[in-house]
């Protein structure tokens, strides 16, 4: 039992970074209603960003990590621009923009793989992390940035949406594009920025991610699957959701591998999202 | 020769997988993303009967079409659930823990070390070591799989499936149970993915579960995508083209690790821009 407190800190941890994920997924998927399986790759898009300006360029860390982010939620945008856009400007079924999304993702990742070859690398310098002890559990000053980050992103998240013109602008969209359009709101701006933020937030992820335990090129699959399962198990659309989701996910994975090997995780996190999507396709809260 | 035959050899083992693709995603409009984990059953199957147990290839075959069919029925019986963009997303979940299987139930499959020396196939007096009879033999699975689906794509049965694609609920008015026909040709695609991978598996001799991976249920993807879908000629026509292109690359002598990758790109590329503008394929009748 001595095990449990460090179970529960790891699938706090777990849960945050699949917030993030799931936080952009989800605003993403609000206004376009199609799975963007290309937002995972941004996340890898984000950890080699740092990896290039903070590691091998010797820039200070925190402007890295800003131009890190900024630069995903750029690629985000022109992504939308070269490929989402001119295919819902036409009308095109949902499976073609996941097939066009995942095309996105597989050549996206295989340039980060060119450049920075497909070996594992860490962005942490040294090995001078300041660790907590909290009763038998230890979590490092990462893991507590970790937290704060997803917390703060959900909050910065609802206060857009709620209090500012363009997350109602986003909110009207995401009732109805048509109606939107009829009075007067410029739907593909809006949702262009909608990727761009969307974008931005998965770039943040993956730093982190870089910072916590380290970066790959096929990092983003895992991080994407995660945080869709959380946003679709936490109900799809709505972001308290998809954090209440991602959460659930970080548990059950954790706990589920207490007895068994960890390779197990990603077969637990998909049955989870099977019996989901069999006994309760909303979500648990639905928008 | 040697070369080309290997080439060839490749090309019928993705020729079967794309045949049998093309009946879920391309006639009946079922986007899966699933098919490396059937074509991994197959090739776990064959191997397994062959190292540890002696068995005969071919009859190792019908084994593993038996397996893949009743995995093929569960997985198919919970996918034939949804539609659309969950289908495809609960697909990508089941290629996932199929693969934690082959990873992690190291009794049975070692493993990550994979299985070596898997045994070449003999029948009565032929044997098919050498690679030359290797390639006549799948080129005849080839052309029994190609019989099969054109045979389905003919019927009463295949023009039901289409009906589906183009409108479930108007066949349902009719009476049909279209549940019934979609899981029949889920486990049909299942059963000829495991005969590409039981042939894989006993070519290569060494499997390990690396390939089957979801990028290897993307790549049959694009194989199909870029051929045509909904035209059995077009899953012949993109395992040609995919599997010779790539080999360019090597002939313009970037290192093996680098044209891997380039491979990814160009696979990716050729999805946005075919998704752009050709949806569907080269000589597809049918766009998603």
């Amino acid at each position: 039992m001595e095990i449990v407190p460090q179970l529960i800190v790891n699938s706090i941890i777990a849960g945050s970074i699949y917030s993030l994920v799931a936080l952009g997924f989800n605003l993403i998927y609000d206004v376009t209603k199609f799975f963007n399986l290309a937002h995972g790759v941004l996340a890898a898009v984000g950890g080699y960003a740092v990896f290039f300006f903070y590691k091998t360029f010797g820039l200070p860390l925190i402007l890295s990590v800003v131009i890190a982010v900024l630069l995903t939620g750029l690629i985000g945008f022109i992504l939308d621009k070269l490929v989402f856009l001119p295919l819902r400007l036409r009308k095109a079924s949902d499976m073609v923009l996941i097939v066009a999304s995942l095309g996105a993702f597989t050549a996206i990742q295989a340039i980060i793989a060119i450049l920075f070859t497909s070996q594992f690398q860490t962005l942490s310098q040294g090995s001078g992390q300041n660790i907590y002890e909290f009763g038998n559990a230890v979590f490092t000053q990462t893991q507590f940035i970790i937290l704060a980050s997803a917390l703060i992103i959900m909050v910065g998240l609802v206060w857009l949406l709620k209090s500012t013109m363009l997350g109602k602008a986003i909110q009207a969209i995401s009732d109805d594009e048509e109606v939107a359009k009829i009075v007067g709101i410029n739907t593909n701006k809006i949702i262009s920025y909608v990727f761009f933020i969307g974008s931005a937030i998965a770039g943040l992820a993956g730093v982190l991610v870089g910072f916590d335990t380290g970066i790959e090129p096929t990092m983003g699959m895992g991080l994407l699957l995660k945080g869709v399962i959380g946003s679709i198990i936490g109900g799809v659309g709505n972001i308290y959701g998809g954090v209440l989701g991602s959460f659930l996910l970080g548990f059950v994975e954790n706990f589920g591998i207490w007895k068994i090997s960890g390779e197990w995780k990603d077969a637990i996190a998909f049955i989870l999202l099977i019996l989901f999507l069999l006994f309760k396709p909303k979500g648990i809260l639905r928008k | 020769m040697e070369y080309i035959t290997h080439l060839l050899i490749l090309f019928s083992i993705y020729g079967i997988l794309g045949l049998g693709l093309n009946l879920i995603v391309g006639y009946t409009g079922l986007l899966s993303v699933t098919h490396a984990a059937f074509y991994g059953i197959g090739a776990y199957t064959t191997a397994i009967l062959l190292t540890s147990f002696g068995i005969n290839f071919f009859l190792s075959i019908i084994i593993g079409m038996i397996v893949s069919g009743i995995l093929g029925f569960l997985i198919g019986l919970v996918l034939s659930k949804f539609k659309g963009d969950y289908y495809a997303l609960v697909s990508f979940g089941f290629n996932i823990i199929v693969f934690s299987i082959f990873l992690n139930w190291q009794n049975l499959t070692r493993g990550p070390l994979g299985i070596p020396g898997i045994g070449k196939p003999q029948l009565f007096d032929i044997n098919f070591y050498n690679n030359f009879n290797f390639l006549i033999l799948s080129l005849v699975f080839l052309l029994l799989s190609w019989l099969l689906s054109w045979f389905i794509v003919k019927s009463s049965f295949g023009r039901v499936l289409k009906a589906i694609r183009e409108d479930e609920q108007a066949i349902q008015v009719f009476g049909y149970n279209t549940h019934y026909y979609k899981l029949a040709i889920f486990v049909i695609g299942a059963m000829l993915a495991s005969i590409a991978g039981s042939l894989f598996a006993s070519y290569i001799s060494y499997i390990d579960p690396s390939t089957f991976t979801l990028n290897e249920s993307i790549f049959i993807l694009v194989v199909i995508i870029l051929g045509g879908l909904a035209n059995l000629r077009g899953s012949i026509l993109g395992a040609l083209i995919l599997i010779i292109l790539p080999e360019a690359l090597r002939f313009v002598g970037f290192p093996s690790d680098i044209a891997a990758q380039m491979r990814q790109l160009v696979y990716g590329v050729i999805l946005v821009l075919l998704m752009l503008y050709r949806p569907q394929g080269l000589i597809g009748e049918y766009k998603l």
